[in-house]
């Protein structure tokens, strides 16, 4: 182990700002609703905040699965499979919606079914596909995150041999015994991702459905009146319930989602990188409409944002202005400005880079340190540094409030840095994710021969390591960034207080005016602007470090 | 000038015990062996990338056996060319010598003027040059070479032993190499050790 310090350090304050929370949440809510898992999970059916939301969460979630894939398997395979012009460019515009905050995906619906676009959402069917649809817009990019790469470089003589064997001689066939088992592993790790992600939906749900809630939307509803002994009492024992079954659905998918990663990973080194791929000009049937669908809802927003309706008793007007913008950088009595909400985005972010950066690096080599001397425990803080991941954000935002309430009521509603808690729960367990291969791949010669060179600790540290991991700490610090800046669910639930406003935050705000303020629509579309030019520059800028064939979500 | 006195080190199974060597000033020793015998272990065991399980490594008169790598002034050239991708030929170069003249460093091996050059440009033969460069620079007391020539073809790999050893005899730097080739080792050293 290169520093026994660095390693206590990192764990105990892992502890100490992830896991305490969390559980003193849990310690708070069974001291108010007592000790019953089976009573919490059986109070679901019973109280009618809750009843039919679970069956409501897996419907839309299984079909967003299913409009994903068919969705985004076919343009995984036109743009693994044939040569575009501009591919990084069309990658690019494919995979951003992921990086898009779900408020600002939220507000891109909105727009387009919403009274200033075609005014449809008051149909049950149109929302309940609209959600489908914009779960679907999110998560396309990990389709072809994970698949794109194995069509893109597989060795061309595996499919040319398979053609001259007779399993092989039709299209089905090489489906059935080349490409359905190799991209079967692809296919349903983004499948468990995406179903994990439509399942902890909670921007989209609040907005685009009419009242309609899942697990994660109910949970942040009802979740700022628990925690108080005596008082509504089945709330407790409902989030108790909720939180166990997210949890546990969590746990499963991703675990299923690790294994077959690492199956994935298994079939990658076959891949060959120096392959000639044909045009395929009938493809743009199918590239074209996906770079719209990509592109549609954000340019809903932009547009939105300077288009102004007015009602009155002779009717509706519209007209192009500045004055949503205009209206959302000025502070009202009941709103904080844009500006300052920019400034606590801002601040927060730093903040959280400056914590999450440092202890996820050092979590992550102190996993990697012991992978090399004690394989069991290094798999087991592996493991540990991944709990977050099964905790939604809105879970994460309740264990920050209900555990700083047990800690000290008063101090959490006068103390500014309290969001700051919950981005850091949320962004590090991605900081080890990113950082940790990296830290695997990195070839130990590097610092033996360093050391053969009479280079110092620090300076093998400095002039060594950082250039090294350059990537992956860039790749963190602007993934924690943009996460931080994004973040709705736990903000939504923690933020007690206006001086705490972030963007999501105060573009929930302005889009829950209610519509006979002509400001509404065009103010919050022009905040959320705002957000997504900031995630599209966080992401162009990573773009440039991603290695060619990482595939991943990250 | 290198006194090892009964090196021994073990991992699964006894690698090597009671190694002995003296090594004088300018003198070039190749030590050859069977893949496994722990050749390489040697070299990283006396430049102090590894511990040893008994024995003792005297330097100039001094033990060093206890001082870790970075402190012993014993220079290590890897099998593969070991640059760093992130600096040039200059930056590599610099690693060793802050100060030092890269422009003669690289015209010793006979690379004049790739000061600006990308470490991925560089094929097997220049990158274990510039690797010589830089160890060299670093001016080692004793130079370790962990069979800097088996990744490279026969012609080439001929061309830099005679080059190599003409450079170390030229500035009397002593030299340990490690070989399973036993001609490379006759041709590039004063005397052979086998290690089995």
């Amino acid at each position: 182990m290169t520093n026994k310090y660095v390693a206590y350090t990192a764990v105990i304050l892992y502890s100490l700002l992830i896991i305490v929370p969390l559980w003193l949440a849990l310690d708070r809510l069974i001291w108010v609703a007592g000790f019953d898992i089976l009573g919490w999970i059986g109070s679901l059916d019973e109280n009618f905040i809750s009843q039919g939301v679970l069956e409501f969460t897996i419907i839309q979630a299984t079909l967003s699965v299913i409009l994903t894939l068919a969705i985004g398997i076919p343009i995984a395979w036109q743009l693994g499979r044939y040569n575009w012009p501009f591919q990084s460019l069309i990658k690019s515009l494919l995979t951003m919606p992921f990086v898009m905050p779900s408020i600002v995906a939220a507000m891109g619906f909105m727009s387009i079914i919403g009274e200033n676009g075609l005014d449809i959402r008051s149909d049950r069917s149109t929302w309940f596909a609209t959600l489908i649809i914009a779960h679907a817009w999110f998560n396309l990019s990990l389709v072809i995150r994970f698949c794109e790469p194995v069509l893109s470089t597989l060795d061309p003589h595996m499919e040319e041999q398979l053609r001259l064997l007779p399993s092989g001689k039709t299209m089905w066939g090489r489906l059935r015994h080349l490409w359905i088992p190799l991209l079967m592993p692809s296919i349903v790790a983004a499948a468990c991702m995406t179903f994990v992600f439509s399942f902890t939906s909670f921007a989209l749900v609040e907005w685009i459905t009419l009242g309609e809630n899942t697990l994660e939307s109910m949970m942040a509803d009802i979740g700022s009146s628990a925690g108080i002994k005596g008082v509504m009492v089945s709330k407790n024992e409902v989030i108790l319930g909720a939180s166990i079954i997210q949890f546990t659905i969590l746990l499963l998918s991703l675990w299923l989602m690790s294994w077959l990663q690492q199956r994935r990973q298994n079939l990658l080194p076959i891949a060959s990188e120096n392959i000639v791929k044909t045009n395929n000009k009938k493809g743009w049937f199918i590239v074209l409409p996906a770079i719209i669908f990509a592109i549609l809802p954000l340019l809903a927003v932009l547009i939105s944002s300077f288009r102004i309706r007015e009602t009155d008793a002779s009717g509706s007007r519209q007209y192009w202005s500045t004055e949503g913008w205009e209206y959302a950088f000025t502070a009202t009595n009941s709103l904080p400005s844009a500006w300052d909400a920019l400034q606590n985005s801002l601040g927060y972010a730093l903040i959280t880079l400056a914590v999450a950066l440092p202890l996820g690096w050092m979590l992550a080599q102190t996993i990697r340190d012991l992978e090399q001397v004690k394989p069991r425990l290094a798999r087991m803080l592996d493991v540990f540094t991944m709990l977050p991941f099964a905790v939604s954000s809105v879970m994460i935002g309740l264990g920050v409030m209900l555990g700083m309430i047990r800690i000290n009521a008063e101090f959490f509603y006068s103390f500014w840095l309290t969001p700051v808690i919950a981005h850091v729960m949320i962004t590090t367990p991605f900081v080890v994710r990113i950082i940790l291969p990296a830290l695997r791949s990195l070839d130990p010669t590097f610092d033996d021969c360093a050391r053969t060179l009479g280079m110092s600790k620090t300076k093998r540290f400095f002039l060594i390591k950082i250039p090294m991991l350059r990537g992956s700490l860039l790749i963190s610090s602007i993934f924690i960034l943009a996460m931080s800046m994004g973040e709705f669910g736990a903000s939504w639930v923690v933020t007690r207080n206006s001086d705490w406003t972030t963007l999501p935050i105060i573009i929930d705000s302005i889009r829950a005016i209610p519509y006979n303020n002509p400001m509404t629509v065009p103010a919050a579309n022009a905040v959320s602007s705002v957000l997504m030019i900031i995630a599209l520059v966080l992401f162009v800028s990573t773009e440039k470090f991603r290695p060619k064939r990482d595939g991943g979500m990250f | 000038m290198l006194e090892c006195e009964n090196l021994a080190k073990s991992f699964e199974k006894d690698l090597f015990g009671g190694f002995n060597l003296k090594l004088n000033p300018g003198e070039i020793v190749a030590i050859t062996g069977p893949s496994g015998c722990g050749k390489t272990t040697l070299l990283r065991c006396i430049c102090g990338l590894e511990e040893l399980d008994s024995g003792k490594i005297i330097l100039s008169g001094n033990d060093i056996t206890a001082i870790a790598a970075e402190e012993r002034g014993i220079g290590l050239i890897f099998q593969k060319p070991v640059l760093y991708p992130h600096l040039n030929v200059e930056g590599n170069l610099k690693l060793a010598s802050k100060h030092g003249d890269i422009a003669a460093a690289l015209s010793e091996v006979n690379l004049t003027g790739f000061e600006t050059r990308n470490i991925g440009t560089l094929s097997g033969g220049e990158g274990q040059r510039v690797s010589l460069a830089r160890a060299l620079l670093a001016k080692p007391s004793v130079l370790l070479l962990d069979e800097p020539f088996s990744s490279l073809d026969v012609e080439l790999s001929d061309k830099l032993v005679n080059d190599v050893r003409a450079i170390l005899k030229e500035r009397n730097c002593p030299a340990i190499l490690v070989t399973h080739n036993r001609n490379i080792a006759d041709s590039f050293a004063d005397s052979v050790i086998s290690l089995k």
